[in-house]
């Protein structure tokens, strides 16, 4: 177990001395190829892709660990293991057959049983670029597919309607009061805008509520919905219960919320919730 | 009819050996189990119990234990509407350690098992550990051996999964521990067939269906008062030691609601308030929450109604209903 981390650790690792030669400048998000849902949840009990990768990255990282050991039997094995996992995961998505290259493992392995160090360092960079196209193209397409939850099939309940709506429309509904707030503050009718805020407040604290359906730690919440949001809140709340309102002050707390509590949030998650909302539409 | 002398001698002899030996047995199993052979005990061992059987073939002996968890959340983990729309159809990775757990071990998060998912979190998960069914008892049990394990009495076994609450209860500081408000024990027998269930006696059985347990008055004390231009509702959770409501991933809330009317009972304003664990807003043991409203000039009376949804539904319903008048010139 220990050994097999490692050996994934120092292959990984490895990878990114391979120089890898991209085509095309341009970054396409395809969604992933249909066949790839039959190895992760829910049509899949475990995650059987990363499971068959780190079975591969095992084999691959054994030989350079057992080359430094000079652990010949083993070396010997984890050559022959590894055409045989590499050979295993070309089989599995027939969309992806094209990234492996099963004459490159099997030289890879020849040449990894000379046990010489420069022969197998050169041996290695034709199979280990297949590794690396393939990730560099479809990694984040994985990622978004497989990891992230989709705010999409989140639903939240408006605190002061209590209507239940999903998550895009409730972040129109919230910024629309977050304007109720500024723009009537603009305009010197600062009743509406208190009475804004308080509806603001309450529909922004709501996004607490959220976190849990994707987190299990409450300490994501220390961002976005955090302290510093709290305080802003207090802040806009002095302000327009104050005698003369202080616009600088008002200004600077929209500002504290506009940009820890709703673009850090953006920046964090909604990448990729615009790139499902893609693969949705069609 | 008469009874042959032959008869009338033997057969009470014979009854008072069945009583006599009926008598030894439940003693030996009950008291000194150890004094039974292991090899004997071994030969009516049920292998496959110790396999990861589902649900239902622990139910084979342990009936009213089985129909008690058949009524809980955790056999319906796997299976609830609530469960499979907020897990994206069961594919969350986040939620699977605890909705389908491989094994629960005091205080650790357990990994996902692979087998019998629809039984949810059952009797294997919690109870076999090591080839042996763990429990806080030590006994006699020829079908499966057993093992004495005191854990089961404390927190921190629930606390593997409701890490939240655990640790809320951990501050609370209090003597209780989860299993003695939702595992309530009452004297019965861990087992309902026959002939083990005449032979062993009875004990103190925790109830399996994990009892949600009620608010009542007494646990959550609600006042409101007027004060000066001020109408304060104060809450104080006082009985219950965790959070009220509480939970590490659901959303169960109690809604304040506080209504100001006018003479006419027309509705002047209203105030609510969400008292949630996911917005840190539920209430902690012993500590009072505060709320203030502006009371403004026609208001005559207060309504307050505090309304309650659980985690696993859309629906509130209401709990506690208050009304406090508002006389001369507070308002
Ligand atoms: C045909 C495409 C493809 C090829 C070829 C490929 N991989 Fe991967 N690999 C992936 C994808 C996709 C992921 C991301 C999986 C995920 O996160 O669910 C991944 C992830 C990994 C991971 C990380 C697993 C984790 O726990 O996040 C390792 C290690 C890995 N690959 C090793 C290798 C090695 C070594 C090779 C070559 C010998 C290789 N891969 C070839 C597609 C590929
Ligand atoms: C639809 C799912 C989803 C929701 C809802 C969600 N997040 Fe995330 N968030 C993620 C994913 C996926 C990541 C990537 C890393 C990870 O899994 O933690 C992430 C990353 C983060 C990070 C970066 C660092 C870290 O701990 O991973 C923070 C901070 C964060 N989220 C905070 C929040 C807060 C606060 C909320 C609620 C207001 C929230 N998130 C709601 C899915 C979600
Ligand atoms: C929990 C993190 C989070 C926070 C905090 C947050 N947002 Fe968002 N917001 C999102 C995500 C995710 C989307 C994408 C939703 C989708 O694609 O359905 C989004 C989408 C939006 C949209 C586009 C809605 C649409 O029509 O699809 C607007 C407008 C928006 N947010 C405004 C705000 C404002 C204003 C704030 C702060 C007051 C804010 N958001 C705070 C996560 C967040």
């Amino acid at each position: 177990m220990r050994t097999s981390l490692i050996n994934s650790l120092l292959f990984t690792l490895m990878l990114f001395l391979i120089p890898l030669q991209l085509q095309a400048k341009d970054m396409v998000v395809k969604a992933p190829p249909e066949s790839l849902g039959k190895y992760y949840p829910p049509e899949s009990k475990e995650p059987k892709w990363i499971q068959q990768m780190h079975k591969m990255s095992g084999n691959l990282g054994g030989v350079f660990v057992n080359l430094r050991e000079k652990d010949w039997d083993n070396l010997d094995k984890n050559a022959d293991q590894f055409v045989e996992s590499y050979k295993e995961a070309s089989e599995m998505v027939p969309e992806w057959e094209e990234y492996f290259d099963l004459k490159a493992a099997k030289e890879f392995a020849a040449a990894a049983k000379t046990h010489d160090g420069e022969k197998i360092g050169k041996a290695v960079g034709a199979v280990g670029k297949t590794c690396g196209k393939c990730h560099a193209d479809n990694s984040i397409s994985v990622w978004t597919r497989f990891h992230w939850p989709s705010f999409h099939k989140i639903k939240i309940t408006d605190p002061i309607e209590e209507k239940e709506l999903d998550f895009g429309k409730y972040m129109g509904l919230l910024s629309g009061t977050f304007k109720g707030v500024t723009v009537n503050f603009k305009e010197g009718q600062y009743d509406r805008s208190q009475k804004a805020l308080r509806a603001f407040k309450s529909r922004f604290m709501e996004l607490k509520s959220t976190c849990s359906k994707c987190h299990t730690t409450d300490d994501v919440k220390l961002f976005y919905v955090g302290e510093n949001v709290a305080q802003a809140f207090d802040g806009l709340q002095k302000e327009l219960t104050a005698e003369k309102p202080n616009p600088g002050n008002f200004w600077k707390n929209v500002g504290i919320l506009g940009k820890q509590g709703c673009k850090n949030c953006h920046l964090t998650h909604r990448s990729y919730a615009m790139i499902q909302e893609r693969w949705e539409e069609k | 009819m008469k009874v042959p002398n032959i008869l009338k001698k033997t057969v009470p002899v014979a009854v008072g050996l069945v009583v006599l030996g009926y008598l030894t047995l439940y003693f030996v199993i009950n008291q000194t189990p150890q004094w039974i052979p292991e090899n004997l005990t071994r030969l009516a061992r049920q292998a496959d119990l110790l396999e990861n059987p589902e649900a239902k073939r622990c139910f084979e002996c342990h009936k009213e234990i089985y129909a008690a968890w058949k009524k809980s959340r955790h056999a319906i983990a796997w299976v609830s509407e609530t469960y499979i729309e907020d897990s994206e159809n069961r594919s969350k990775e986040k939620c699977l350690p605890c909705h389908i757990p491989r094994q629960v071990k005091n205080g650790e998060k357990p990994q996902p098992r692979l087998d019998h998912r629809d039984d949810g979190i059952y009797c294997v998960p919690c109870h076999v550990i090591d080839g042996k069914m763990h429990g806080p008892y030590d006994l006699f049990s020829p079908p499966h051996p057993t093992q004495k394990n005191l854990q089961y009495r404390e927190s921190k076994f629930c606390g593997s999964c409701h890490e939240k609450t655990f640790e809320e209860w951990k501050i609370a500081g209090v003597e209780d521990t989860c299993q003695s408000c939702h595992m309530a024990r009452t004297e019965s027998r861990l087992v309902q067939k026959p002939v083990l269930s005449w032979l062993h006696s009875k004990k103190q059985v925790g109830d399996h269906s994990f009892p949600h347990g009620e608010i009542t008055q007494e646990d959550l004390a609600v006042t409101g008062e007027i004060s000066g231009k001020e109408f304060i509702v104060t809450l104080l959770n006082q009985k219950i030691p965790h959070r009220v409501p509480t939970a590490d991933n659901g959303d169960p809330r109690l809604y304040l609601y506080v209504r100001f009317l006018d003479d006419s009972g027309q509705e002047v304003d209203r105030f609510k308030e969400i008292l949630a664990p996911q917005q840190d807003t539920a209430l902690l043991y012993g500590k009072e929450a505060r709320f203030q409203y502006p009371l403004t000039a026609p208001v005559r009376k207060v309504e307050i109604s505090l309304q309650y949804k659980p985690a696993w539904s859309k629906d509130k319903s209401e709990w506690r209903q208050l009304s406090y008048p508002v006389t001369g010139d507070s308002g």
